[in-house]
């Protein structure tokens, strides 16, 4: 399949920074393979798609569908300010005042500004800004990241070795070892660490967003489309997920291959 | 370095500070004086609303605090100009500040005699600090300005609500759960300075939940995607988290009407019909346990009896909802929950600061009235906290003006006030790219 790599401009999309494009070309490689055999597809370089894996039409729905349900205004409709107000007193102050930008503006600006600095070609961050935006922010965690307790200090193992050994004193000591609550306690702070941490500068806007779920987790639950009880049924036609006869009669008549 | 007359000009004007948390939904805003012989309280904090709204219905626009005149909800739109928990449209803005802060009525604050306190969302893009800094000096004038992450200000809340001397603080470790509207954040603080790598972002706010609970009631009931107002006080009537993943599966079990040929009885304990205003005779709903009766009758199934009323059945939407701030890939968000969120912040941290900001946890934002946040919050985190660390984990009493008042406090000690504060002479001479600068901590 094509890779395509959107380069950082200042029009905006809702899609993510890539996606997988259908290639429609006539490839006579392909003309023998009848699609609707399973065990060929799995054969087939990259393999055939997991239960549980979307296809980009899916995925673009989704992505559209929660931007439209984080977003804050409504582009289509204009309110327009009551009143008469006074004229900005400054030139800087009508300039700021008279923008009509939106949130995703600014943010695509930062971005662009940002993959500038580094000069390498780093691909635009996405909305969720999960995966593509992971480089700055890694790099910046890291230098910040302390060393784990092991490295960090060598840190007096045991705090109860007692200076001189002596004949009865040995016992008492191994006693207050395992007394001692000292190998408990984490390591003291290190003030240079810690000037370190606290004059880290911010990060960006996308890579302060939270990273997406470990692989080895529990799978992502699926509810029905229609009346949100569990999804257990899988439409065949746009791979939504249904409860029952029911509620796939309902999704057939409303929402089958209507969002896309 | 001051510019000479600066530091004369402190001394000589003690002046009231306008203290403005200006969030997406609502504006918290009061006048803190240092001259004070008390304490800063909430009765000194009013909030707003942060928008314009325009009904079509009776063709008027409302700015701000005029919607508690609106008696007509139905089809309202709103401006609103902090998006994504930011100032984007000053436009709309100004007219809002100048409406609630300047005009005859509220606070009646003089810019040019008075100092601003303005709280801003963490990682805010550089440009649209600059934006604001210009507007605060070149077109509302403010005498000294001081512009700052919010929720750090939560660290001069004594820790113990009845102590009211102020000298101890801030607070040494300090972890802020802000859910608000626009996003959930989370903000660990040493000795009140934000620590800037570790601050994580949630995009699950309120505006999130209310946007979905109209696509779905819509979906399943009523075309109600223009009735955000409605919505919203909806969500905010009915809604509640569960308290465990397994409470979870039970409810969702409860609320399911059955197969075809098995029909559950839907369990009334959960489902409510909520009685939808007519804007006529009421201008606001309410939330009743659930009647099949009514609901048949609705459905034409049974004879009308009684007065005509529009239900809004809503089962597992009251809880499969604010669900979302714990399962954002419920709706496919990549993007873990608020409790592995946490921990994911609390990694970037020396073992030493994790154990004092796990013992420290204050949530504050709207989304934690929610019943049963508290409750799933702590249930959830505890298995991924260490056993021997302790978990200390608050609600704000009040969490909406909980940061508003950390900052009154703050703005009630001039000598804490006067190290922050910049003179609009100072911004004059160096200008606004400095001021970001300076704010963000890179000049010292």
């Amino acid at each position: 399949m094509p890779h395509v790599e959107l380069l950082p401009n200042s029009t905006s999309t809702a899609a993510p920074g890539w996606t997988y494009v259908v290639d429609t070309g006539y490839d006579p490689s392909k003309v023998a393979i009848n699609p609707k055999d399973r065990k060929r597809t799995a054969a087939r370089p990259g393999g055939a798609r997991g239960e549980n894996e979307l296809s980009a039409r899916q995925q673009t729905a989704i992505a559209r569908r929660i931007a439209e349900l984080d977003r804050d205004n409504d582009p289509k409709q204009s309110i327009s300010v009551p009143g008469k107000l006074a004229a900005p007193k400054t030139q800087n102050a009508r300039r700021i005042l008279q923008y009509q930008r939106q949130i995703k503006h600014w943010l695509d600006d930062e971005e662009a500004q940002l993959s500038q600095q580094q000069q390498a070609p780093i691909p635009r961050a996405t909305a969720r800004g999960s995966i593509a935006t992971a480089g700055p922010r890694r790099q910046s965690t890291m230098a910040s990241i302390p060393p784990t307790p092991s490295e960090a200090t060598p840190a007096p193992p045991t705090f109860a070795v007692p200076a001189p050994p002596k004949v009865q004193g040995s016992s008492m000591s191994q006693e207050d070892a395992l007394l001692s609550t000292a190998s408990a306690m984490p390591p003291p702070l290190d003030p240079a660490e810690l000037q370190a941490l606290l004059s880290a500068p911010s990060l960006s806007y996308a890579a302060s967003h939270v990273g997406p779920p470990a692989p080895g987790g529990p799978p992502q639950r699926q509810f029905c489309d229609n009346c949100g009880y569990w999804g257990k049924i899988k439409c065949l036609r746009c791979g939504a997920r249904v409860c029952g006869m029911e509620c796939k009669d309902a999704h057939e008549a409303t929402r089958c291959l209507k969002w896309t | 370095m001051p510019p000479r007359g600066s530091k004369k000009a402190v001394a000589a004007a003690p002046r009231q500070t306008l203290v403005l948390d200006n969030g997406g939904y609502s504006i918290k805003a009061g006048l803190v004086s240092t001259q004070a012989s008390t304490p800063p309280s909430y009765d000194d904090c009013t909030v707003h609303p942060n928008c314009i709204a325009r009904s079509v219905r009776d063709k008027r626009t409302y700015t701000s605090s005029e919607l508690d005149k609106c008696v007509d909800f139905g089809e309202l739109a709103f401006r609103r100009p902090v998006e994504k928990g930011f100032i984007v449209n000053w436009e709309a803005e100004r007219a809002i500040w100048e409406h609630e802060f300047m005009g005859g009525e509220g606070l009646r604050c003089n810019p040019k005699e008075a100092n601003l306190l303005l709280m801003e969302k963490p990682n805010c893009p550089k440009e649209l600090q600059k934006n604001c800094d210009e507007i605060v000096f070149e077109q509302f004038e403010f005498a000294a300005y001081y512009r700052c992450v919010g929720p750090t200000l939560n660290a001069y809340h004594p820790y113990d609500p009845t102590e009211t001397s102020l000298s101890a603080l801030p607070q040494e470790c300090l972890l802020i759960i802000d859910t608000s509207y626009s996003d959930t954040t989370i903000l660990p603080l040493y000795q009140g300075q934000l620590i800037q790598s570790a601050v994580r972002r949630l995009a699950v706010g309120g505006k999130l939940l209310t946007n979905y609970l109209k696509e779905l009631s819509s979906l399943r009931h009523y075309n109600m995607m223009e009735e955000t107002y409605l919505l919203n006080e909806i969500k905010e009537a009915v809604s509640f988290v569960a308290p465990s993943t397994q409470a979870f599966i039970k409810d969702l079990d409860r609320t399911w009407k059955g197969r075809l040929g098995d029909k559950r009885e839907l369990d009334s304990t959960i489902v409510v019909d909520y009685v939808l205003p007519d804007y006529e005779r009421s201008v606001h709903g309410y939330a009743r346990p659930h009647d099949p009766v009514k609901s048949k009758m609705r459905r034409g199934l049974q004879p009308l009896q009684g007065p005509r009323e529009d239900l809004l059945p809503l089962g597992n939407e009251r809880f499969a909802v604010p669900e979302l701030i714990f399962n954002p890939t419920d709706i496919g968000i990549k993007e873990v929950g608020l409790p592995q969120a946490i921990m994911e912040s609390l990694a970037n941290l020396p073992e030493a600061l994790r154990i004092g900001m796990l013992a420290n946890i204050v949530v504050v934002g709207g989304n934690s009235v929610i019943p049963g946040f508290m409750e799933r919050l702590e249930f959830e985190l505890r298995p991924l906290v260490p056993a021997g660390y302790i978990l200390g984990l608050k609600k704000a009493e009040d969490p909406i003006r909980h940061t508003w008042l950390g900052a009154a406090r703050f703005a009630s000690q001039p000598e804490l006030l006067k190290n922050v504060l910049v003179e609009k002479a100072e911004y004059d001479e160096r200008g606004s790219g400095w001021l970001v600068r300076k704010f963000g901590g890179d000049l010292k």
